[in-house]
């Protein structure tokens, strides 16, 4: 009875976080309400609460698992000898499935409570340190120039949340990494080739 | 799966703990040489160092940081 108890409630747990991600990238991460997604996942305000006991709390919890979700296929193919395309296109598909969401967090991101940007950093470095490792054996192959590992991950991030912030610019009808995601890896690759 | 304690790094296989022991709640990362669990300052300022390091951020930004996302682990509990 208990784990059963318990299992129910990972499951709504699991569902709020769902719901949350949709409602969060349609209205944004600042203006969006706990009520909202109370009424957006069918159940009630209460029960928000009883799984996230603050809004900040929600947010940070909302970022860790969409962050831990793209983090996790990058983890796979950098311990397991993916090449530096294959990591940055496996970063874009993940980025993919929740860009709306990951966009509206790259906007607003210096507005957010503390603990939703620490949590942002902390997925960052994440990437950044699995692209290093597919980067330090493509070094060592000679396939790749060698760069701090900051900088390397920031001119791959730069360039990726320049072109999602101006989405509307670059590609007004469809999703902006679909349209130029190739391209932008072909041009990171290219300037990075020795 | 069990996720760190003092990180919260997912630890996927025997590779992800110390000495490949699964009997751990620590990952490799947060282990000192002889397997055991880094202390409160090791971890800080190893933490700090892996911000600086990966995204380059400015010290006491990243000691914040850390700081802050320490907070939230089981095995810091006591020291906030
Ligand atoms: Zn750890």
């Amino acid at each position: 009875m208990g784990t059963q108890r318990q299992e129910q409630k990972n499951q709504t747990k699991r569902h709020l976080i769902n719901v949350s991600i949709r409602v969060l990238a349609k209205n944004g991460l600042l203006r969006t309400k706990t009520s909202d997604i109370a009424k957006e996942g069918g159940v009630s305000h209460g029960t928000v609460f009883a799984h996230f006991p603050t809004r900040e709390i929600l947010l940070a919890e909302v970022i860790e698992e969409v962050g831990s979700r793209i983090a996790s296929r990058l983890h796979e193919l950098a311990v397991n000898g993916g090449s530096v395309r294959e990591v940055l296109a496996a970063h874009l598909e993940g980025l993919l499935e929740y860009e709306a969401f990951y966009t509206r967090l790259v906007v607003e991101n210096n507005l957010l409570p503390g603990r939703s940007q620490h949590t942002l950093i902390m997925i960052q470095s994440a990437i950044s340190i699995h692209l290093n490792q597919a980067v330090e054996r493509e070094v060592n192959l000679g396939t790749f120039r060698s760069f701090p590992t900051h900088l390397l991950f920031n001119t791959w991030i730069g360039l990726l949340h320049y072109y999602l912030v101006n989405a509307d610019l670059f590609s007004p009808n469809e999703s902006v990494l679909q349209r130029h995601g190739q391209t932008l890896i072909n041009h990171f690759l290219s300037m990075a080739s020795p | 799966m069990k996720t760190c304690i003092a990180c919260g790094m997912p630890m996927e296989t025997a590779a992800d703990y110390p000495q490949g022991n699964t009997e751990k709640d620590y990952c490799l990362y947060c282990a000192k040489l002889d397997g055991s669990m880094q202390s409160f300052e090791e971890k800080l300022e190893g933490l700090t160092n892996f911000i600086m390091k990966t995204q380059g951020l400015d010290q006491d930004a990243a000691w914040k940081t850390a700081r802050k996302m320490m907070s939230t682990l089981p095995a810091w509990k006591g020291h906030f």
